[in-house]
C-alpha cells in the first residue's frame, strides 16, 4: 500500500509538472485584417453610343465579396438600332483607393478572354481589343443593337482559357476551358 | 481437462528474428526423440499437436544457420516463440523468450511490418495503410490521399507519428499526412475507438507508426532501398545506418534518410497534368538503455512538394458542370516533371525526448516530450504574377508533454496511469492577400487516463481504462465588417473502455473492446466562411458546435482451420457517434463568379457498422489462396439517410506462390491479385454534384526474392497496378468529377541490408 501511495504522489507531481506548462492566458495574435487583393467586387459594362446614342452602364455589385451581403445591380435600358463602344471595368471596391483590376486583365490580356451570351435581346458583341498574340481579350467590343427586346446577357471572364480551340477567338466559350473569375448575367432591355 | 496422460498437448508459436522481431519464415522445427517435426509458415508461425506433457528437445533451425536445441517443459497447451539472432552465415544465440506485451488487449488491430512496407515502397503512406482491410483511402487526385478507417477520416483518425499525436492541418481533405513512412519499420492500426489510450480523435481508429529499436552494442548496421515506378517517370529512395557504441553497452544510434520524386502521372487517356510530388525526409535518434535507465531523442524532417491536378481547378459551378459533362479532363498536356500552381509545399519538423526510469523492478516511469512545426503553403493560379504568393499561408505549431507511469498491481493486475498535455498554435503568416479559410487560434488541452489489464485466466484477459479530458480554445477572427472577435470555447470530455482477449483455444482467438472516443469540433468546423476553390462550394461554420462523442464496438475473431490450412480474421464493428460534424447543403449564394451552393456546418447522428474479412487457405506447400473483403455501411440517424463518402465495398483476392528457396534465391514470392470495388449504391439525394462511379475491377502481380550478397541480404521486387490499364473512377476519390483515376502502374524495388546489431 504505501508504494502505491508512492506512485500516486509521482503521478500528482507529474500532473502538476504538465499543467504548470500551460503557457499564460495571453490573448491569441490575431491575423491582421486582410486587405483582399484580386477580389472584384464590381463589373461595369459601360456603353459609350455612337452616332447621337446616349451612354448607358450595366453594373453589378458585391460590396463584401463572395459572402455576406446579396449583390447589387444597376440596369440601363439600350437604344434599340445603335451602336455602341463597350469597354469593362472591374474594380476591387474592399481597397483603398479602390483598385481597378481590369488593368491586372488587360496586362495578363494573353491569360484573359471576356465572353457574352445572350439570350432573347437583339444584341451582338464584336471584339475590338487583341492581346499580345493578337487574340481578343473582350475589355472592349463593339455592341450593336437591333430592335426592341428583351433577354440577358451572360458575362463571362476566364482565366487561362485556351484562345487557340475551336471558335473561342469568335467568342465561342464552348471549348475555351480555362477557369472562371466572373459570371454575371444581366437581364437586358432593348426598346 | 483431464489431458495429463492423454498426450493431446499442442505446441506452438513463432520463430522469430531477434533483431527486426519478424518471423522466420519456414523455420523447422522438431523434436527427435519422438520424430516429429513441423515446419513454420511465411510468418514463422509453428503448431505441433498431440504432444505428451513433460521435457522435451526441441530443435529449431532455419535456412543458413546450424541447428540449435532448446529444452522446453510441455505442460498443456504451450505457446514458446523462440528468437533466433538470424544472419545469413551465424546463429550465435537462441533464446526462449516470452511475447511481446499486447498494447492493444481487446482493440482489433493489423500490422503492417517491414516487408509489407517494402513491397509498397514507391506509395504514399495512406496507399500502403489501405492495404489492410477496413482502411480505405480519401484522394484528391493522385498526389493526395488520406487514410480512411471504418469509414471516418481526417480529424477522426488520429496518427501517432513515433509516438507522438500527429499535429499537420489534418481538417482539410486536401491536406496528405505530413510524414515519412521509412522513418518507422512498423506500423500499427488499431480499428476501434481509443481515446482512453490515445486521446481526442481516436473515433475511427489510431495509426501508429512504431519508432524503430535502436542497438544496444558496438557493430553498424544499415539498409538502402531504391525504387523505380514506371506511372510518374521517377521513384525514390531511402537509407539508413544505425549502431552502437563499443564499450558502452546500451547506447544506440540510427540515421535515415528518404526521398521520392515524381512527374506527371498517366490516367490510361490522358496525362494528368501538374500531378507530380517531390518528398525529402531525414530523421536521426539516438538513445541510451540500462535497466533502471532509459532516455531518447528523436528529431524527422520532412518535406513535400505536389502539384494538384491542373484539371481540378475550377472557378464557379458551370465550369465544375463543365468538367462533368465533358467526360475528360479540360487541361491535359505533355509529360512534365514541373510542378506548377495550384501546389503545395509542406514541411514538417518533430522533435521528441523520453526518458524513463525503473523505480522497482516491475513498475517505470516514462515521461515524453514532443514538438511539432507543421509549414504549409497552397499556391494557386493567380492573376499579375501572385501565382508565386501563396494563397494559404499556415504554421502550426504543438507542444505535447505526457507523463505514464506503467505499474502492476499485485501479481497479475498490470497497467499504466499518466498525464498528458497539449498546446498548440496556428497562425495565419500575413501576406497571402486573401482572407484566411481558417482563423488564428490556440488550444490547450489537458487529461489524466488510466488503463489496467487483469489476466481472468491463462486464456482471457481483460482489459479496462477511462479518460478524462479539459480542452479550452481561443479564437481571433476578423469578420466580413473587419472586426475582430476573440471566441473562447471550452470543452469537457471523457472516455471509457472495456476490452477482453480470449484465446478459446490455440487455433482460436477472440478480441472483444467496448470503447468510447470523442473530439472536440476543429476551428474549421467552427468558423469556416468563404469560399472554397476546389469544391465550388462555400463552406460556412457552426460556432456553437459540440464535441463528437462516438461509442464502438469490435469484434475480432482470428483462427486458424483445418490444422492449419485455413486462418480466417473477421472484424466485426458498430459505431454510434453523437453530434457527428458534416457539410450540409444550404441553399445558393449569388456572387459575382455566379451561383455557388452554400454548406453549413452541422451536427446529426451517425451509425456505422461494417465487417473486414481475411481468409487465407493454403492448397499445397506453395501454393495459396486469400480473400480480403470490407463492408462500411454509414447512416444519419436524424434524418434517416446514408452519411456522405463512406467506402463503397471492396474484396481482392489473390493467389499466392511461396517458394522456400530456389538456387541462390529464397523466400520467393509470387502473386496475383484481383480487387474489385463496387459502385456506391447508399447515397442520399442531394449531397453531391453527380452520380458514384460505377463499379471497377483491377488486377495486379507483385513478385519478390532474397539472395545473400557480400556479407549481406539482397532483396529485390517488382509490382504492378492496373494490368489492364482500365480507366475508373473512385467514389472516395475527390477528383472524379475531373479526371480518370492512374493507368498501369509497374514498381520496381531493391533493398539491400547489411552489417548486424
Amino acid at each position: 500500500m504505501e508504494h502505491d501511495l508512492k506512485y500516486l504522489t509521482m503521478a500528482l507531481i507529474a500532473a502538476a509538472t504538465i499543467t504548470s506548462c500551460k503557457k499564460d492566458e495571453g490573448p491569441v495574435i490575431p491575423a491582421s485584417p486582410v486587405n483582399e487583393e484580386e477580389l472584384i467586387t464590381t463589373i461595369i459594362l459601360s456603353f459609350d453610343g455612337q452616332a447621337g446614342a446616349f451612354d448607358k452602364e450595366l453594373r453589378f455589385t458585391d460590396a463584401d465579396g463572395d459572402c455576406g451581403g446579396a449583390p447589387v445591380y444597376h440596369l440601363d435600358t439600350l437604344q434599340a438600332t445603335s451602336t455602341y463602344n463597350a469597354s469593362i471595368i472591374l474594380l476591387n471596391g474592399t481597397a483603398s483607393p479602390v483598385d481597378t483590376i481590369s488593368n491586372e486583365v488587360l496586362a495578363e490580356g494573353v491569360d484573359h478572354q471576356f465572353f457574352f451570351q445572350l439570350t432573347g435581346a437583339n444584341i451582338t458583341f464584336a471584339y475590338a481589343d487583341v492581346d499580345a498574340n493578337g487574340d481578343p481579350i473582350g475589355l472592349g467590343s463593339t455592341t450593336t443593337t437591333g430592335a426592341a427586346s428583351t433577354g440577358t446577357l451572360k458575362v463571362t471572364l476566364r482565366h487561362q482559357p485556351d484562345k487557340n480551340a475551336s471558335g473561342v477567338s469568335s467568342g465561342d466559350i464552348t471549348n475555351a476551358g480555362g477557369e472562371t473569375d466572373i459570371e454575371v448575367t444581366f437581364p437586358i432591355v432593348v426598346e | 481437462m483431464g489431458q495429463e496422460e492423454d498426450c493431446t498437448a499442442v505446441l506452438s508459436g513463432r520463430v522469430l528474428d531477434d533483431h527486426d522481431k519478424e518471423g522466420l519464415s519456414y523455420a523447422g522445427v522438431s523434436i527427435p526423440a519422438i520424430g516429429r517435426s513441423v515446419q513454420a509458415d511465411a510468418e514463422g508461425v509453428f503448431r505441433m499437436e498431440e504432444l505428451c506433457n513433460g521435457r522435451h528437445v526441441i530443435i529449431v533451425s532455419h535456412l543458413g544457420c546450424a541447428p540449435v536445441e532448446r529444452t522446453v517443459e510441455i505442460d498443456g497447451n504451450t505457446r514458446v516463440d523462440f528468437r533466433l539472432e538470424h544472419h545469413a552465415e551465424q546463429l550465435r544465440e537462441l533464446e526462449v523468450s516470452r511475447r511481446r506485451p499486447d498494447e492493444n488487449v481487446g482493440q482489433a488491430h493489423e500490422e503492417l511490418d517491414k516487408s509489407a512496407m517494402e513491397r509498397n515502397a514507391g506509395k504514399t503512406f495512406a496507399e500502403m495503410l489501405a492495404t489492410i482491410p477496413g482502411v480505405n483511402m480519401l484522394r484528391s487526385g493522385p498526389t493526395i490521399s488520406k487514410p480512411v478507417i471504418h469509414g471516418l477520416s481526417g480529424n477522426r483518425v488520429l496518427i501517432l507519428n513515433q509516438g507522438i499525436r500527429q499535429e499537420d492541418q489534418q481538417w482539410g481533405t486536401e491536406h496528405a499526412p505530413n510524414l515519412d513512412p521509412f522513418s518507422s519499420d512498423r506500423i500499427t492500426v488499431v480499428k476501434g475507438a481509443a481515446s482512453v489510450q490515445y486521446g481526442s480523435d481516436a473515433l475511427g481508429g489510431v495509426v501508429i507508426t512504431e519508432p524503430v529499436e535502436l542497438p544496444r552494442e558496438g557493430g553498424i548496421s544499415g539498409e538502402l532501398r531504391g525504387v523505380g515506378v514506371l506511372n510518374g517517370r521517377g521513384g525514390g529512395g531511402t537509407g539508413s545506418l544505425q549502431g552502437g557504441v563499443k564499450g558502452l553497452h546500451g547506447l544506440g544510434w540510427r540515421l535515415q534518410g528518404s526521398g521520392r520524386f515524381l512527374g506527371d502521372s498517366n490516367a490510361p487517356d490522358y496525362v494528368l497534368s501538374n500531378t507530380g510530388v517531390r518528398e525529402a525526409g531525414a530523421s536521426t535518434s539516438v538513445g541510451y538503455r540500462d535497466h533502471r535507465w532509459n532516455a531518447s531523442a528523436y528529431y524527422s524532417w520532412f518535406t513535400r512538394e505536389l502539384g494538384i491536378l491542373r484539371a481540378s481547378h475550377i472557378g464557379n459551378l458551370t465550369d465544375l458542370n463543365n468538367a462533368i459533362e465533358s467526360g475528360t479532363p479540360w487541361y491535359a498536356a505533355d509529360f512534365t516533371y514541373n510542378i506548377a500552381a495550384p501546389r503545395q509545399d509542406v514541411e514538417h519538423h518533430l522533435l521528441k525526448a523520453e526518458a524513463g526510469y525503473a523505480i522497482s523492478d516491475r513498475d517505470r516511469v516514462v515521461l515524453t516530450y514532443g514538438y511539432q512545426a507543421d509549414d504549409r503553403q497552397e499556391f494557386d493560379i493567380r492573376r499579375s504574377g501572385r501565382s508565386g504568393t501563396p494563397a494559404i499561408d499556415l504554421f502550426l505549431t504543438t507542444h505535447t508533454a505526457d507523463a505514464v507511469l506503467k505499474h502492476w498491481i499485485g501479481e497479475h493486475i498490470h497497467g499504466k496511469v499518466g498525464v498528458s498535455g497539449v498546446y498548440q498554435e496556428n497562425i495565419n503568416v500575413p501576406g497571402t492577400g486573401i482572407r484566411p479559410l481558417i482563423p488564428n487560434y490556440r488550444k490547450q488541452s489537458g487529461g489524466i487516463f488510466l488503463l489496467e489489464h487483469l489476466p481472468l485466466s491463462p486464456k482471457v484477459e481483460m482489459e479496462a481504462g477511462a479518460r478524462v479530458e479539459a480542452t479550452q480554445l481561443d479564437v481571433a477572427k476578423y469578420t466580413f465588417g473587419n472586426e475582430l472577435i476573440t471566441p473562447r470555447h471550452d470543452f469537457a470530455n471523457s472516455a471509457i473502455t472495456l476490452g477482453a482477449n480470449w484465446s478459446v483455444k490455440d487455433s482460436l482467438r477472440l478480441r472483444f473492446n467496448i470503447g468510447t472516443a470523442y473530439r472536440p469540433p476543429h476551428v474549421s468546423e467552427l468558423y469556416s466562411e468563404g469560399l472554397h476553390h476546389g469544391a465550388a462550394a462555400i463552406e460556412t461554420g457552426d460556432a456553437t458546435l459540440k464535441s463528437e462523442r462516438a461509442v464502438k464496438v469490435t469484434a475480432d475473431l482470428e483462427a486458424v482451420w483445418l490444422k492449419g490450412k485455413l486462418s480466417t480474421d473477421i472484424t466485426l464493428y458498430a459505431d454510434r457517434i453523437d453530434d457527428f460534424i458534416y457539410l450540409r447543403p444550404d441553399g445558393v449564394e449569388l456572387t459575382i463568379r455566379g451561383a455557388f451552393p452554400v454548406f453549413q456546418y452541422v451536427a446529426t447522428d451517425a451509425f456505422l457498422y461494417g465487417i473486414d474479412a481475411t481468409l487465407q487457405y493454403r492448397l499445397s506447400p506453395k501454393w495459396s489462396i486469400r480473400s480480403r473483403t470490407s463492408l462500411v455501411r454509414g447512416r444519419d440517424l436524424t434524418r434517416i439517410e446514408w452519411l456522405f463518402q463512406m467506402p463503397s465495398d471492396r474484396t481482392e483476392n489473390a493467389l499466392l506462390f511461396a517458394l522456400p528457396h530456389i538456387g541462390k534465391w529464397s523466400s520467393v514470392d509470387i502473386s496475383a491479385a484481383s480487387q474489385v470495388v463496387f459502385a456506391q449504391l447508399r447515397v442520399s439525394a442531394g449531397l453531391d454534384f453527380v452520380e458514384p462511379p460505377e463499379t471497377y475491377h483491377l488486377l495486379g502481380l507483385s513478385a519478390s526474392a532474397t539472395r545473400t550478397l557480400g556479407k549481406g541480404e539482397l532483396r529485390i521486387g517488382l509490382q504492378t497496378n492496373n494490368i489492364l490499364n482500365i480507366a475508373y473512377r473512385d467514389y472516395m476519390d475527390r477528383f472524379r468529377y475531373y479526371a480518370d483515376a492512374r493507368g498501369t502502374d509497374l514498381t520496381l524495388w531493391v533493398c539491400y541490408s547489411f552489417g548486424r546489431r
